[in-house]
């Protein structure tokens, strides 16, 4: 593997708690930081709090207490920052959520327009040479409904980096394909992480945290319990609760 | 599409005699009971007349009436598209204060009789709001030809602003079921389709603009076309303040003639002949809709 040199810390979250209507406390006391060009992968139980912390470093959940920080903008009430930090962030979600009534392109599209302001030419530009990164060119006049489930989270991954984003967040992105199609998907991933994408991955695909990651985070109940290299993970993970997590997904 | 088979059972024909006997005896009840004699050769006259001097057929009395209602309906739904999407934009808003306007203003008008309604508001527009806004002096200072166009959109110049009156009344009760359906629109659409647009970086407007109004159109058309059924049957409110649609024509009619049974079923007829057409049409809309959506 080709050795990358990570920057200084793009992302500082410093104790964090989320705590929902019901009680429920999805994040407490949560405390970490990312560097430029990192690739982290986040795994643990269901219910532990990983999606609800990816949704926090984009505003897309309001966190209780505690900062985040990305990229020098503190993510608080400040409209403009939270503008900014959404401009900054690219999320990709388990179920694509693409935009059903346009096209591949217009997708991609959009958020170019509308929000990056780029005029048409421009925008269209940008859009092919991403549907060519992510292998589907073919596919801009299609509507998401005529894709396979790899080929939308693909589009998804594009419409994404047509922000051209400095962080992607990635919420279980393969959790919902057929096995077939999850190899496609990843492999648009590793490419990214290789370009020197800063990423922070929810999955459970364990070859991709060795092959790409720089640092695994175990959370449970809202905590991160263990964190460490891929290696680590695999071969000595300190805690029981780790070992019996790895056990069950391995 | 294939035709499902009909089956005729016993039932069905014991309910279909069961029908027709109600029907001969209530026949004969009038025959019989009320004396009653049928004249039905009086109301044509009604509907279409010879005009003498133009040497053509016009409409008369009651399809004067019928197209008065379909006037009012068609102006009053489009309005109160207007209107309930405004209203519909601010049920499911951010703020608050928003939020609240939208909900009392739907609680207000669905919970009141529309008769009770009517009489409130329409008072109100026709007395306090059109003289301020001058409307009856704008109209009758026209030119002729504006003044036709005027008359074959809306009403004659002397009626003009009783019916804008009446059309703003009826627009503005309208518009509170229309609110409802959009709301409901907006609020079917998947979180999944605002949070990825959300992270995009578009403003909230342009979620909806984009993202949200676009998809739910498609479950807002086929309710929104009932609501105009519904607007031209509710039309029939506004009769209790002299506008000379459909139901108030034959009010005058009734008084001219004493023919109760011909009136009103030629009345009732000619509802369900819009009425129906339309519902037909949007039968046709849903079914159109479902298949572009599949
Ligand atoms: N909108 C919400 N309202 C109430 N509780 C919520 C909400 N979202 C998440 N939670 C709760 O917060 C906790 C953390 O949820 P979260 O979705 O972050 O878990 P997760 O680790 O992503 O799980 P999974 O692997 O199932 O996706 C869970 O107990 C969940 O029930
Ligand atoms: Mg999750």
């Amino acid at each position: 593997m080709q050795e990358k040199t990570l920057g200084d810390y793009i992302i500082t979250v410093d104790g964090i708690s989320k705590t929902f209507p019901n009680g429920v406390c999805a994040l407490c006391d949560f405390t970490t930081k990312i560097r430029r060009r990192e690739v982290v992968v986040v795994i643990g139980p269901s219910g532990s709090g990983k999606s609800t912390f990816l949704r926090c470093l984009n505003g897309l959940e309001d966190i209780d207490s505690g900062s985040i920080v990305i990229d020098g903008i503190p993510l608080d009430d400040n409209k403009k920052n939270r503008l900014e930090i959404r401009k900054e962030v690219g999320m990709v979600f388990q179920l694509f959520n693409l935009f059903p009534h346009m096209t591949v392109l217009e997708n991609v599209n959009l958020a170019q327009r509308l929000v990056r302001k780029k005029t048409k030419e421009g925008a269209r530009q940008a859009t092919m040479d991403l549907l060519n990164k992510v292998g589907m060119p073919e596919k801009a006049t299609s509507y998401p409904s005529q894709l396979s489930g790899g080929q939308q989270q693909r589009v998804a991954i594009a419409r994404a980096l047509a922000m051209m984003p400095k962080i992607m967040l990635f919420d279980e992105a393969t959790s919902a394909l057929d096995p077939e199609m999850i190899g496609e998907v990843l492999d648009v991933m590793k490419t990214l992480a290789r370009e020197g994408m800063t990423m922070v991955v929810v999955t459970h695909e364990m070859g991709f945290a060795r092959e790409v990651s720089d640092r695994v985070i175990f959370i449970e109940e809202g905590r991160i319990v263990e964190e460490g290299t891929a290696e680590h993970f695999f071969t000595n993970p300190r805690e029981e609760r780790t070992k019996l997590f790895l056990s069950q997904i391995l | 599409m294939r035709r499902r088979k009909v089956k005729i059972t016993p039932l069905d024909l014991f309910v279909v005699l069961l029908l027709v006997g109600a029907g001969l005896y209530l026949a004969y009840r009038m025959k019989v009971g009320l004396h009653y004699k049928w004249k039905w050769g009086v109301i044509p006259q009604y509907l279409f007349r010879f005009d003498q001097e133009n040497n053509k057929w016009v409409a008369n009395l009651l399809m004067q009436g019928l197209f008065t209602t379909i006037r009012l309906s068609v102006w009053a739904t489009i309005l109160a598209t207007i209107l309930g999407t405004v209203m519909g934009l601010f049920r499911v808003s951010q703020s608050l204060f928003k939020r609240l306007t939208g909900r009392t203003y739907v609680e207000l008008i669905r919970n009141l009789p529309p008769l009770v309604l009517i009489f409130i508001f329409y008072f109100f527009v026709s007395d306090q709001i059109m003289p301020v806004l001058g409307v009856d002096e704008f109209v009758r200072s026209r030119s002729e030809s504006t003044q036709a166009v005027l008359t074959f959109l809306f009403a004659p110049p002397s009626l003009f602003t009783a019916f804008l009156s009446a059309l703003i009344t009826l627009a503005v009760f309208e518009a509170a079921y229309i609110t409802e359906i959009v709301r409901a629109g907006i609020q079917s659409i998947e979180k999944g389709q605002w949070e990825a647009s959300y992270a995009l970086g578009l403003s909230w407007w342009q979620q909806m603009r984009y993202i949200v109004l676009p998809q739910a159109m498609q479950r807002i058309l086929p309710p929104l076309a009932g609501q105009l059924i519904s607007t031209i049957k509710d039309s029939a409110v506004v009769s209790i303040i002299s506008i000379p649609e459909l139901t108030f024509q034959g009010m005058e009619l009734m008084s001219a003639t004493y023919l109760t049974f011909e009136c009103w079923i030629t009345i009732g007829v000619l509802y369900l002949i819009l009425t129906l057409s339309l519902s037909l049409a949007v039968e046709r809309l849903e079914i159109y809709m479902r298949r572009s959506e599949a």
